[in-house]
């Protein structure tokens, strides 16, 4: 099974190929996508991992009923809390971290096991923290795109944090050999069953890789400025871009 | 990306729900989406059954009252980018009206699939009003009870305010489909996009 020196075996493996995949698509906004050519076939290796996970997925919300579903992902959300506690005293945001606490205690026993949001109910606001994050917020903010095998879109930082929130993340620690893999699984397949709604305008797409990078670029600024982005400028998408802009900024 | 849902059943969802209209009949945007989803939401509330029947009356009232408040020119030129250099004012108006075609088809459908489901907030001006650009924060309740944020990024021109983007979680419509449409145009010509707009088989906005 896929253990923590295999993942790092593959971020490594993404560094090497990236060495060799200069095919960035000049008729898009310029991303910092440097590995698109790698990302590319990640992503094709993805798609087809999903010809597997997909059915299952289906499968999966045709049969649980919807409260279930969301007891679920409230199961899994309770269980990020821990990262989210550590990364909010990183990022300095101390009174949000103490709420993380609390709502941690809440859900894990009046909401049993956080399959109930009891917290959200009593006024106690979620939060979303991961060492991405926090390494965005202190000055690493723009970094390459990199599409993990498995785990799916992300850029090198925050796939350099995932791994290093892993060691503290319940679930995550499946992935150095602690045997959650039951519910690392379980997991993804109900992380897999809430995109089910965006398949059909992901396969319609011109380019169903840019669109998922987009999108999820986007997002992640969203996260990391926590829900508060800065608007796009759009005044630049009515100018020309220089057709030589392959260089990207470091990251 | 952890709860992205559907950009259309979203800016659907902003026609509908309890508003806090405090101060309707400005023109400033905050008071623009307060009116204008006020007046379609009652609208559409009290003649269910009529406009279910009749979608052709309900194209007809988005139409009506959402499209003055769109610059969808503007968006189009937005969207198209480098690949509407040099095409004739003529084909970048078609493909707007393409678009606009499809969001009122869109809207129209979603009204009536989501009628009294959703729920919509319009958030207090905030921050960054500046004189040419400004955003509109709105916050939608879905069914499920969960949250979905939806902005719209309105831009003064010489008709007043009017919106040319709807973001929803951070994810910018005109960002995102103008890296699906640009190449596209380029590749294959603005007249087949805007065919493929017209048939249905593009879905910009589903």
């Amino acid at each position: 099974m896929l253990k923590s020196t295999s993942l790092i075996w593959l971020v490594l493996l993404s560094l090497f190929l990236a060495g060799c995949a200069g095919t960035q698509n000049r008729q898009t906004d310029p991303q910092n996508d440097p590995w698109e050519g790698f990302n590319r076939k990640v992503y094709a290796f993805n798609d087809g991992l999903d010809k597997v996970v997909r059915p299952v997925a289906v499968g999966y919300d045709k049969i649980m009923p919807d409260p279930f579903q969301r007891g679920v992902g409230n199961f899994f959300r309770n269980l990020d809390t821990p990262v989210t506690f550590v990364n909010q005293v990183l990022q300095g945001k101390l009174r949000q971290s103490g709420s993380s606490i609390g709502r941690f205690l809440l859900n894990s026993t009046v909401g049993l096991l956080g399959f109930f949001d009891v917290a959200t109910k009593v006024g106690m606001p979620y939060y979303n923290e991961d060492l991405g994050q926090t390494l965005a917020k202190w000055g690493y903010e723009d970094s390459r795109y990199l599409m993990l095998p498995f785990f799916g879109p992300s850029t090198f930082r925050d796939g350099t944090g995932r791994l290093a929130d892993s060691y503290i993340h319940p679930v995550g620690r499946a992935i150095h050999g602690n045997n959650e893999w039951g519910l690392w699984i379980f997991r993804g397949i109900d992380q897999r069953a809430r995109f089910l709604d965006q398949d059909a305008e992901l396969e319609q797409a011109y380019d169903p890789y840019v669109l998922m990078r987009d999108v999820w670029l986007q997002n992640r600024q969203y996260q990391i400025y926590d829900g508060d982005p800065p608007m796009a400028d759009y005044d630049l998408y009515l100018e020309d871009y220089p057709e030589d802009d392959g260089a990207t900024p470091d990251g | 990306m952890r709860r992205l849902i559907h950009i259309s059943m979203l800016a659907i969802a902003c026609f509908h729900g309890s508003l806090f209209a405090d101060h309707i009949g400005g023109d400033d945007p905050v008071s623009l989406v307060e009116d204008v989803t006020v007046h379609i939401f009652e609208d559409v509330a009290n003649n269910l059954e009529h406009y279910s029947e009749n979608q052709e009356a309900l194209q007809e009232l988005v139409r009506r009252d959402l499209i003055p408040l769109l610059d969808v020119n503007y968006a189009a030129r937005l969207i198209l980018g480098r690949a509407g250099r040099g095409l004739a004012k003529e084909k970048i108006d078609e493909f707007a009206e393409s678009m606009s075609n499809l969001l009122v088809s869109r809207y129209s459908q979603g009204l009536l699939h989501f009628s009294s489901e959703v729920k919509l907030q319009v958030l207090p001006q905030r921050g960054d009003l500046n004189e040419k650009m400004t955003r509109v924060r709105t916050r939608v309740t879905l069914p499920t009870g969960g949250e979905a944020p939806v902005d719209y990024a309105f831009h003064k021109t010489s008709h007043g305010w009017k919106a040319f983007d709807v973001i929803v979680e951070g994810i910018s419509y005109v960002t995102t489909y103008r890296n699906q449409i640009m190449p596209d145009v380029q590749a294959n010509g603005i007249d087949n996009v805007i065919a493929r707009l017209n048939s249905g088989q593009l879905e910009l906005a589903e």
